[in-house]
């Protein structure tokens, strides 16, 4: 099937869509490279160097970290026999939902001198002093990638267990044949194999690192993330800022490339699902050991930090903060179903556009679109910003010089430019899923309704549509987690007065405050949980 | 001499439900073994179960292997990596992340370097894949990628090479070459091999011998020829698509027998296997081994059959008859008959059956 007369305006709006959503990044890095600003000569001579490595000290230790979670929990779950793989098969991927920067408030809170585990110590101990004894400090750089990976390590975990679930049985049996033993066959064969799948899930743990912007901040540790949120808000010197967003860009870049040459390794993957596997069978001491690392991961990522938020929340509760609650939970939900919607909408046209058009060039419009999910938050607000800006100063003269009075900042000063960060931040979440699940549609259904005498058109509307109408959930869904969850994009670019539930919980961890958003930190990680409950029902119904 | 092979009374259950039972079979050094059998029947669980890939719940497998008897019982496991069988999978299982020579030189760890290059380039000059060596899987065409799958079974030199359909996945119009080519070779080598099919004529052109399997048993092992002429049940030769079933009735008086189908009649002594004296079904109906060179058409009797199907072969028009009568127990349809004569479909025929030699079975049990 073509899009046939329809192939004019589809093409139009693909482009119109993809350029729109890549133009801010565009501004920005232009704007970057004619920067000549003192305060960025400044920073350079000073902090910045510092703030590189940092970020790439942070980067490197939280792939580490999140490779000795990730690779062993998917081997057990996917090739042995662990007691209750059934349950910690899920189990593993909740502290997904749980956002660091709430983990790291509460282990602070938790870990610290005043906290309860060391005044417990010293109480058992009889030390006075904290020269008396050695504890480790959260609040380090190694405290942040430790806080940060116990959350992102279900990334590594997911794709490396599909990974040796999907692998060829017959491989295995084959290295068995040639002399290998269970675990030669593991490290020589099974490992290898999952390679490229590891260093894509490496690839998003690293972009979500450098992304990450108020754990660094609540650490204390500076990273570019912070520099950027700084220089900007502190010292008001956007030309820096957006030079900041540029360099931090480059490292993104090359996470980026990482992870498309690792995809490009994905070619020798075989695609031959592994359905009847046999599981290594563990010795009563293997188990012992294998579920105590899962079941710590799950506990250390998720049960803790939800246990200590439910203790807070049931502590604290009111109706006052309830009511603020209602307040910043709607803003919440506005801003994410907005988002979601569109990003889902733009994904459809894109990946219909991609799959029913036949030009040669029908692939770039989603790819282009795509572009922004490797951009930290922080880089995209100030993207936003130098786009957004000066058009609203142009909106503004136009309408004074006819006569009109100034709309003031109807781009960059309302909700329109968080949305549309976040669309193009999350835009790839929704072309993905969209593509996966019209690529599980034989070509042949897009050519039968043709044959019957169904338009182009009414046949997408009967046809692909009702068969894509799960995979537009999934992709709304995770879209609308995202949104709610994201937030140094909504603290840059939020209007005055307004509130989220990300920014309502940053400001009160910032005061030292969270008892009293105990509960809307409990709603953002259940809106993190529907994901990862609904594709885990869709999976085992399959 | 010791067979190289010798399995005695196995039995395999998977998932509490019995997928091999009371499987017996012995195999010389240098011979190669044809398992075939319908979907199902257990043969690729027997060749997993030999190579150490699934346990087995009684009896025992013994491999002779340079004058070392080895004997896997229940009681006396041996994993797959110490047990010397080589295996080339259906779909050939090559080491996607590995070359050619990479692939090849797997088994081959505890060689020295040295002795590995060269087994491995004797065997890509063996195999024809000398320029292939740097290559990775899915760079090969299909051909290829059987070739380096088998050079990597053979590299570690295996006393038992076990192929698990190893030419479904290759162009019909190749498979009949390859098989011959691969057979030489490994009469070439002195190797015994198992292979499993469910394709009769790939035995026929592959096997010295042959093994059906029905149901979870071997039901017959034999030179193919020996198997075609005397199959000892209905279901090897229902397999092994031998000819037309014809039911019949079979009646003893004075001790000659006389056998009734709705073709006619034919004497006691046509019936050359001696099956017969097991049970008939309920109904007291055999069913009797029918090749289309048996039947002629007679103008002897009035029309007792109606072409159902006509199909233009090599050797003639090739007809499908089914009986005019339908109501009677004896009743058929899907009678093979081959004809230069073009008849029209629907068309009634007289035939007799003309031949002296039949195999005379008892029905299937019929199952729901």
């Amino acid at each position: 099937m073509n899009i046939g007369n329809k192939s004019t305006s589809w093409r139009f709006f693909s482009w119109f869509f993809a350029i729109a959503l890549v133009t801010p990044i565009v501004v920005m890095l232009v704007a970057s490279i004619n920067v000549s600003s003192e305060l960025f000569d400044h920073l350079w001579a000073t902090v910045l160097p510092e703030y590189i490595r940092n970020t790439l000290v942070l980067g490197i230790l939280v792939a580490v970290l999140s490779l000795c979670f990730g690779v062993p929990a998917a081997a057990l779950i996917s090739q042995t026999n662990i007691v209750m793989a059934k349950q910690l098969r899920w189990l593993l991927m909740l502290p997904l939902a749980m956002p660091a920067y709430l983990v790291a408030y509460l282990y602070t809170d938790l870990f610290d001198y005043a906290g309860p585990v060391q005044r417990l110590l010293r109480a058992w101990f009889g030390w006075q002093a904290p020269s008396d004894y050695y504890f480790f400090d959260i609040r380090t750089i190694g405290g942040a990638a430790i806080v940060i990976a116990l959350v992102l390590f279900p990334y590594v975990y997911m794709l490396t267990r599909t990974a040796f679930e999907q692998q060829d049985r017959n491989l295995l049996r084959a290295s068995r044949l040639l002399g290998c033993t269970e675990r030669q066959s593991f490290y020589q064969v099974a490992l290898p194999l999952a390679r490229p799948a590891i260093a894509v899930s490496l690839a998003l743990v690293t972009m979500e690192t450098l992304a990450d912007f108020a754990t660094v901040q609540y650490f204390a540790v500076n990273t570019l993330t912070t520099a950027i949120y700084d220089t900007w808000l502190g010292y008001g010197d956007f030309a820096a800022a957006n030079a900041l967003a540029s360099v931090l860009m480059l490292f993104i870049l090359f996470a980026v490339v990482a992870e498309q040459r690792a995809r490009a390794g994905q070619r020798h993957q075989s695609s031959r699902p592994n359905t009847q596997q046999q599981r290594k069978q563990l010795s009563v001491s293997q188990q012992i050991f294998a579920s105590i690392f899962c079941w710590f991961l799950v506990f250390a990522g998720f049960l803790l930090p939800m246990s200590l938020l439910l203790v807070m929340a049931v502590d604290y509760a009111d109706y006052p903060q309830f009511l603020t609650l209602m307040a910043t939970g709607k803003n919440s939900l506005k801003i994410a179903t907005y988002s979601a919607t569109i990003a889902t909408l733009i994904a459809l046209m894109l990946a219909l556009f991609q799959r029913l058009h036949q030009s040669s060039s029908r692939m770039l419009p989603m790819q282009i679109s795509g572009f922004g999910y490797a951009i930290p938050g922080t880089v995209l607000a100030m993207a936003m910003l130098a786009t957004f800006g000066p058009l609203d100063h142009m909106i503004n003269d136009v309408a004074k010089a006819f006569g009109f009075t100034a709309p003031g900042l109807i781009l960059s000063g309302t909700v329109f430019a968080i949305v549309f960060a976040f669309v193009v931040r999350f835009s790839a979440i929704a072309n993905g899923t969209i593509n996966a699940g019209l690529g599980q549609i034989p070509k042949s259904l897009d050519l039968a309704p043709a044959s019957l005498g169904v338009k182009t058109v009414p046949a997408i509307l009967r046809v692909h549509l009702p068969l894509l109408k799960s995979s537009m959930l999934v992709a709304w869904l995770l879209v609308f987690v995202e949104a709610m969850k994201e937030l140094p994009a909504v603290l840059l670019l939020r209007p005055f007065n307004f509130e989220t539930l990300s920014t309502q919980i940053y400001q009160l961890i910032s005061d030292e405050r969270l008892e009293q958003g105990a509960l809307g930190a409990i709603l953002i990680v259940l809106f993190g949980l529907l994901p990862i409950i609904f594709l885990n029902r869709q999976k085992d119904s399959k | 001499m010791k067979p190289l092979i010798k399995i005695e009374n196995l039995a395999v259950e998977l998932q509490r439900k019995v997928i091999l039972s009371q499987v017996e079979l012995s195999l010389e050094k240098g011979e190669i073994l044809g398992l075939v059998g319908p979907s199902g029947c257990g043969k690729t669980t027997l060749l997993n179960t030999l190579a150490g890939f699934i346990g087995q719940h009684a009896g025992s497998i013994e491999i002779n292997q340079c004058e070392q008897l080895i004997k896997i019982s229940p009681d006396q496991m041996l994993p797959a990596e110490q047990r010397n069988i080589g295996m080339i999978f259906q779909d050939y299982a090559l080491f996607p992340h590995l070359s050619v020579r990479e692939n090849i030189c797997f088994g081959l760890k505890k060689m020295a370097k040295v002795e590995q290059e060269c087994r491995c380039q004797e065997l890509l000059t063996l195999l024809e894949l000398t320029e292939l060596g740097s290559r990775y899987p899915h760079q090969l065409s299909g051909g290829q990628q059987q070739r380096v799958a088998i050079a990597r079974a053979l590299a570690p030199q295996p006393s038992l090479l076990l192929l698990d359909e190893p030419f479904s996945n290759i162009d019909a119009r190749l498979r009949h070459e390859l098989m011959i080519e691969i057979r030489q070779l490994l009469k070439r080598l002195g190797m015994t091999a198992i292979f499993v099919t469910h394709n009769k004529d790939e035995v026929f052109t592959f096997a010295d011998k042959i093994a059906v399997m029905h149901q979870g048993k071997v039901l017959q092992v034999g030179k193919p020829a020996e198997v075609c002429q005397q199959p000892n049940s209905w279901q090897v030769a229902d397999f092994l698509q031998l000819g037309s079933w014809l039911p019949v009735t079979r009646i003893v008086q004075e001790q000659s027998a006389q056998v009734t189908s709705l073709l006619g009649r034919l004497a006691g002594n046509a019936i050359v296997n001696s099956l017969v004296d097991t049970q008939s079904d309920s109904r007291g109906i055999y069913q009797l081994l029918v090749k289309p060179s048996d039947i002629e058409l007679t103008q002897q009797q009035a029309s007792n059959v109606i072409v159902e199907h006509i199909s233009v072969t090599e050797q003639g028009y090739h007809y499908l008859l089914s009986s005019i009568e339908q109501n009677s127990n004896l009743a058929f349809s899907q009678l093979s008959f081959y004809s230069q004569e073009l008849f029209t479909l629907g068309s009634e025929l007289a035939v007799s059956l003309k031949g002296e030699h039949f195999l005379l079975y008892p029905a299937p049990a019929v199952t729901n």
